[in-house]
């Protein structure tokens, strides 16, 4: 698949179909990626694919100018289809390189497996459903479920709906639909107090960095609410209440763009599950008005899209 | 001498200036009674109301929150009020699941004729909102406050 990829990024640059590759290259540390945006073919021998490219590039999109050509897991996919619905991207713009993901490996999850660092690990390979980790020149196998990311074994959608070069078969990976709704129905099941009392423990170790909405493909405003200052409706200090609301009008603002990437959650340096709201924010609209986000290019957004009539119960 | 007062719900209410804000003057017009709780902020219309709005009033200690707009086919600016209707939906239910009582974000559709049906919401909002008590949700003094919640 990476031998294709860069054959097929080399021959679009060359052509001049794009101006731009956005694609992943090895990151500086053991496992990890780093976003790659060139326009020199001579940088396309760095693309690498592996179950560690995390990121969602959609979000490099709206700043890059030029036609792009732009590596997409199925998830990611789904944030371009939004961003063209949302006309911050024309269609002609971008080249989809679509990969049929099988699903990326969540490092704390193995680290925790096999109760090392993450720099004692030899090497991690997967094949198949099967994820072999080599410690100290001995090899030990875990079944992929074990190790992947949460939001990734319970992808819908792991093979890009939307793509100009789909590199490679479809992708297999089953999903659990059971997994995504286990810590929502955690939360349901509590009384409301108490689940207010859970997010206000979450969000007092927010220390509003704001990589959530950095990495957040939804997230494209170029004056954010919280920084704005007459009237300031949030303030900076980071103090629970604060946090909370920034968070919440966060969700709400993206409802309907947002896909459920999980990029919020892992850039979230305290580890607050972010998941938790976006996933049943994803439900909501679902349920609510049957949309979902990153799924149809010529559908209207969800917010200036409606019916005649629909959800009038919750109105006097 | 500082005397008892006892406790009234604040209830904010952002009118669509086309239909609900006239709804509420002609309810004061014809001498309609309704409670004093609400604060009235005049919007252009009910899509102008932002979630951020309704969270900044609970945030600020407001009790309740009420968005008034035109009926559906009526807004002046043909959809306003429609978009209105899925922010309000999404931001209701979305808070009910992270804690806050339902109760508490309220919408109706007022219409400029509509000055009685204006005091009947006021009212009958005012009531649920003494039923659920003072919103405590930013405070420290919440009921269940520190205790260990986990999931």
């Amino acid at each position: 698949m990476e031998q294709r990829l860069r054959h097929e990024a080399k021959s679009l640059l060359e052509q001049g179909k794009v101006d731009y590759i956005i694609g992943f290259e090895q990151g500086s540390l053991k496992f990890t990626t780093t976003p790659l945006i060139t326009r020199d073919k001579d940088d396309i021998d760095r693309l690498v694919i592996n179950p560690f490219i995390v990121n969602n590039l959609s979000v490099f999109l709206t700043e890059v100018k030029g036609r792009v050509g732009i590596v997409a897991k199925g998830c990611d996919s789904r944030s371009i289809v939004s961003l063209i619905q949302d006309n911050k991207v024309a269609r002609e713009n971008v080249v989809i390189l679509g990969i049929p993901c099988p699903g990326l490996i969540d490092l704390k999850k193995i680290e925790q497996l096999v109760s090392k660092d993450r720099d004692e690990l030899g090497d991690i390979t997967r094949g198949g459903d099967k994820v072999v980790i080599t410690v100290g020149g001995e090899k030990k196998e875990f079944p992929a479920t074990e190790v992947l990311f949460d939001d990734c074994l319970s992808c819908e959608y792991p093979t890009p709906q939307e793509y100009d070069i789909l590199l490679g078969e479809p992708s297999s990976l089953v999903c659990d639909k059971e997994l995504s709704q286990s810590k929502i129905k955690q939360l349901e099941d509590m009384p409301p107090e108490q689940r207010w009392e859970f997010w206000e423990q979450q969000f007092s170790r927010c220390i509003r960095c704001y990589a959530c909405r950095q990495v957040c493909p939804a997230c494209f405003c170029q004056r954010c609410f919280v920084e704005e200052s007459e009237p300031q409706w949030v303030s900076l200090v980071p103090q629970w209440q604060d946090n909370l609301m920034f968070q919440v009008t966060r969700i709400i603002h993206v409802a309907g763009r947002c896909t459920d990437c999980g990029e919020c959650e892992r850039a979230c340096p305290v580890g607050i599950p972010l998941r938790s709201l976006t996933k049943k924010m994803e439900d909501l609209i679902d349920e609510l008005f049957n949309y979902k986000a990153g799924m149809d290019k010529e559908a209207a957004p969800l917010m200036t899209a409606y019916e005649y009539e629909e959800a009038e119960d919750l109105i006097r | 001498m500082r005397q008892e007062s006892k406790w009234e719900p604040k209830l904010v209410g952002f009118l669509c200036k086309w239909c609900s804000y006239a709804g509420a003057d002609l309810a004061g017009t014809s001498r309609k009674k309704y409670p004093a709780n609400i604060r009235i902020i005049k919007v252009p219309c009910s899509g102008r109301v932002d979630p951020l709005f309704i969270l900044k009033a609970l945030r600020l200690g407001f009790d309740g929150v009420l968005v008034s707009g035109c009926h559906p086919g009526e807004c002046h600016y043909q959809t306003g009020n429609y978009r209105a209707r899925r922010r309000i939906t999404i931001t209701k239910k979305f808070l009910e699941y992270m804690g806050v009582k339902p109760q508490r974000i309220q919408a109706s559709w007022v219409s400029a004729s509509e000055g009685g049906k204006f005091a009947e919401v006021v009212t009958e909002v005012t009531k649920e909102l003494k039923e659920i008590g003072p919103n405590q949700l930013f405070t420290e003094q919440r009921q269940g406050h520190g205790t260990k919640a986990t999931a």
